[in-house]
């Protein structure tokens, strides 16, 4: 009887440590936190201590942040508010500079209307201030959304 | 016999009870407020002080950029501890002098961050002085290529921010990554 219970016992405490270790290694720092990597303009989010991409932040063709991030809750809302900001941002931003074009082109010619370039370079601020706070709310948010999400590793 | 089983019962309940307590210590998953709420509070006093000045929800590092800086941000209740950027000179290596390769990674911030600075800030007055040029004489043939030339070093310059920023996120990833969870 007395041996029985201790089978059942020594049982009972392999099968509910067994599963904690795996997770442990399933989910440890080294292998799976996240980080930023950018060069020329091409940003992307790399996993663990040897940088494997896991996907590249882009407005067209851009990994979902927030399935990335899933396992943890706090991450995924920043994700979002990464999501949120990052198209608007961008194409905010890349219509300035293309105003920005076409403000330094209207002003080299020589009968064009003033007002012309004045309204250009106006939008020209108004486009990139906006976009550019935009796309730092995201960077921002995405940066916290990654410090989450590696804090709940291991 | 029965006194057998229930001492087999209580060293069971004993090794169970104090796997379950080290697993507790060791999630120290503390309860957190709504990200961005600046609250944080952790539950549980069995931490010894030791263990919550090393803890990844106290110390573990990030940052926010502002307009050509970058707050380092320090904790899950986003204390500022300094800033980085234009010209801004707050050291960062002796920061994360406690992990070996958050240095070397800091060290190379240092000099993408002074580099990117210098171009891109020799850029924007290249292209302010363009722009004035053209402004004041519309048929000068300089105000383009100032301008031209002026937009280029601000990208070259923002290429050698933008890596700087990426070795100051290695840089906090390897500090992080030597902080207890």
């Amino acid at each position: 009887m007395s041996r029985l219970l201790l089978c059942c016992l020594v049982g009972h405490l392999i099968l509910t440590r067994s599963p904690t270790a795996m997770l442990a290694q399933d989910r440890s720092y080294d292998q799976n936190a996240l980080r930023l990597d950018g060069n020329f303009g091409d940003v992307s989010i790399v996993r663990g201590i040897d940088g494997t991409v896991v996907g590249r932040i882009g407005v067209f063709r851009g990994i979902d942040v927030a399935k990335v991030v899933e396992r943890s809750p706090n991450a995924v809302t920043e994700a979002r508010e990464f999501q949120r900001n990052y198209r608007p941002g961008t194409i905010a931003l890349g219509l300035g500079l293309i105003s920005l074009g076409a403000s330094v082109g209207a002003s080299q010619i020589h009968d064009a209307n003033r007002g012309i370039t004045t309204g250009l370079s106006i939008a020209t601020i108004g486009l990139i201030t906006y976009g550019g706070g935009r796309l730092q709310r995201a960077y921002n948010a995405l940066h916290k959304s990654l410090w989450w999400y590696n804090r709940d590793l291991k | 016999m029965k006194s057998r089983i229930l001492r087999a019962l209580l060293i069971g309940a004993l090794v169970n009870g104090a796997t379950v307590g080290a697993q507790a210590i060791g999630h120290a998953a503390p309860t957190v407020a709504a990200p961005g709420s600046g609250t944080t509070s952790v539950s549980g006093g069995a931490a010894t002080p030791s263990d919550s000045s090393h803890s990844y929800d106290a110390q573990a590092l990030r940052f926010e950029t502002h307009w050509g800086s970058a707050d380092i941000i320090r904790g899950a209740d986003g204390r500022v501890i300094g800033t980085v950027g234009w010209f801004r000179d707050f050291d960062v290596e002796k920061l994360v002098a406690s992990s070996p390769q958050a240095v070397t990674e800091a060290r190379a911030f240092k000099a993408n961050n002074f580099r990117g600075s210098l171009i891109g800030g020799l850029g924007a007055l290249t292209l302010v002085v363009g722009a004035v040029v053209t402004a004041n004489s519309s048929n000068n043939a300089a105000s383009p290529i100032l301008i031209i030339a002026g937009g280029g070093a601000m990208v070259w310059g923002a290429q050698h921010l933008n890596a700087g920023y990426s070795k100051l996120s290695r840089a906090f990833w390897w500090y992080n990554r030597d902080l207890t969870r």
